[in-house]
């Protein structure tokens, strides 16, 4: 590639009420006793990505509550996903879940998110950030916080040196963008069982009949819910064991926990569901308040949605890939084959 | 989730080990990551890339080519000595451990010491989980449990100990404290012991705290390479 990198600096006006650097995680952590971490809403960090050209796996920002806002000195192509909020460029309102061309010197403010907890916001290009095992998610226990502070200067190095769309100032991408539903109202999600879900009986019918509510106690660790539970019987002490994210565990106390991707790796309580993989994102989602029910699904059920939803994805990551190349916008793939040869 | 098949506690907990080194050692396709248990194994893996049936007679056969019984020893386990400071601050819970094992406190911290711990697993930030301390019984857990304890803390529970890496919430009883820093992420790794590693306490006077305190822990006989190094702050 002839192109040249640029740093493009990026002021940091107003910086949400958490916003960290974030990606999808680390990998070979857990075996060590870290938690793999990483974006709670997985899919939306991945499309963020793949929109603006990058690998799944690149750097990007999760944005919580109140108001983000920065400016970018240099022209950037960025894309904003995660819950429903708005989004402006120099006052004027554009889409998320869309490639967006910025000029240099704009304002962008993210704000008003609703029906969900997080936004997610990429840029063409690798940000600056340290890394631990290999990621750059947070793992604020162990000392790497990764929050961006007000008047924070990020640092972009990008190909992306602006783009002019021959007919229109914004350019139209029509990319197939599997946007989830934040509808308002009660989420289902679907679970499958647990290895201690016959013994508690009645759970199977509790879990599928009641709603349930989320906790200001959730947080990155877990969501705590309210509703009813049933505890199972005739357990014994349980042996410390690992347990996986998307595990329903029961405390001693009367409450449901959805384990997160920050959990405690090993746990010694009853595990009576799993989320289905492909429900965990929007769990990633879920604010205070939130109200859920949940399915009972089949193993291959639960298999199948989440392939659905992978498949997706790839169509998503592969069309957006032709057009960047066809338009001769940077894409991570350039030069190099496409991303599944390469295992 | 998998166990070995066995009724000893013992047989469990280093089949289990064993079964974590043949799959990192494997390393079967569609595996993505391990978690061990005190006498289990998570085993986590991408369910498109292998299915469950698929990845279980992987697993079987690689168990049944490296067999669950080779001597652990056959890997050189590193030796770490800590040093612990006893205090009625840094040693809240040492009366109540005491009490319930029927012992002197001073008999409690002998036991600790006479004992050589084989490093089970780590577990939540990396924190060291260590058996078997020779009580005569069981330690139970805090009731209560406590929602910070320092880093550094030498915690009991069962006939197990662990070492509080970072500062956070725990059960287990708090007998002790090392100046040591058992675990910093801006070192590479940031742990220098591993699952098998031996591990004996000694206690040391509250004086000596001051000429060990940050210092990171690195098996004996090693020789820190870099302790005048600046340290890079992220």
């Amino acid at each position: 590639m002839s192109a040249t990198e640029l740093t493009v600096r990026v002021k940091v006006r107003e910086a949400a009420w958490l916003s960290t650097f974030q990606d999808l995680g680390r990998e070979h952590s857990e075996f060590m006793g870290v938690p793999c971490g990483g974006a709670a809403d997985q899919h939306s960090a991945s499309v963020a990505n793949i929109l603006v050209g990058n690998r799944r796996t690149a750097t990007c920002i999760e944005i919580m509550g109140g108001r983000f806002t920065f400016t970018p000195a240099d022209p950037v192509l960025m894309a904003v996903t995660g819950a429903p909020a708005d989004v402006t460029v120099n006052g004027q309102p554009v889409a998320l879940w869309e490639p967006l061309c910025v000029p240099g010197g704009a304002l962008i403010t993210i704000e008003n998110a609703r029906g969900g907890m997080r936004n997610y916001l990429a840029f063409s290009g690798t940000l600056a950030t340290g890394r631990f095992m290999g990621s750059a998610a947070p793992e604020a226990r162990m000392g790497f916080p990764q929050q961006i502070a007000v008047g924070q200067d990020l640092e972009l190095c990008t190909l992306y040196a602006g783009f002019e769309h021959p007919y229109l100032s914004q350019p139209l991408f029509r990319l197939p963008v599997p946007v989830p539903a934040f509808g308002g109202g009660t989420w289902s999600i679907d679970i499958v069982e647990g290895p201690e879900t016959d013994a508690a009986p009645g759970i199977r019918e509790l879990l599928s009949s009641r709603a349930y509510t989320v906790t200001a106690k959730s947080n990155h660790v877990g969501l705590r819910l309210d509703g009813p539970v049933i505890h199972p019987e005739g357990l014994g002490e349980i042996v410390s064991h690992g347990v996986p994210i998307g595990a329903f565990e029961i405390p001693h106390g009367d409450e449901l926990i959805i384990l997160g991707r920050y959990r405690t790796l090993t746990a010694g309580y009853p595990i009576v569901a799993f989320a289905a993989k492909a429900s965990l994102p929007l769990l990633g989602q879920a604010r205070p308040g939130q109200t859920m029910t949940f399915r009972w699904v089949s193993h291959a059920d639960a298999v199948e949605r989440y392939r659905e939803e992978q498949r997706q994805l790839q169509m998503l990551e592969d069309r957006a890939r032709s057009l960047f190349l066809a338009v001769n916008l940077p894409h991570a793939s350039a030069g190099n084959p496409p991303e599944q040869t390469a295992a | 989730m998998l166990k070995v098949a066995a009724a000893d506690a013992g047989e469990r907990e280093s089949g289990s080990r064993r079964l974590r080194e043949i799959l990192l050692d494997e390393r079967p396709h569609g595996l993505i990551d391990v978690v061990a248990g005190v006498d289990s194994l998570l085993v986590e893996f991408d369910c498109l890339a292998v299915s469950h049936g698929q990845l279980a007679q992987t697993i079987r056969l690689a168990v049944a080519g490296s067999g669950l019984e080779r001597d652990e020893q056959e890997r050189s386990a590193a030796l770490f000595i800590i040093p612990v400071v006893v205090s009625a601050a840094y040693s809240p819970d040492l009366p109540e451990v005491a009490e319930e094992l029927g012992i002197s406190q001073e008999a409690v911290l002998r036991i600790m010491e006479d004992s050589e711990l084989s490093i089970n697993l780590l577990a939540s930030a990396m924190a060291p989980m260590m058996g078997t301390v020779r009580f005569p019984g069981q330690v139970s857990r805090c009731k209560e449990p406590r929602t910070n304890v320092d880093s550094g803390s030498v915690m009991v529970a069962g006939t197990s100990a662990i070492i509080q890496p970072f500062p956070g919430p725990t059960g287990w009883k708090v007998i002790g404290r090392t100046p040591l820093t058992v675990c910093d992420i801006r070192e590479e790794p940031a742990t220098s012991y591993l699952p098998g590693d031996r591990v004996r306490f000694r206690i040391i006077p509250a004086s000596d705290w001051q000429g060990l305190v940050g210092q990171f822990l690195r098996p004996a006989g090693s020789v820190a390479p870099e302790q005048a190094q600046t340290r890079k702050v992220s």
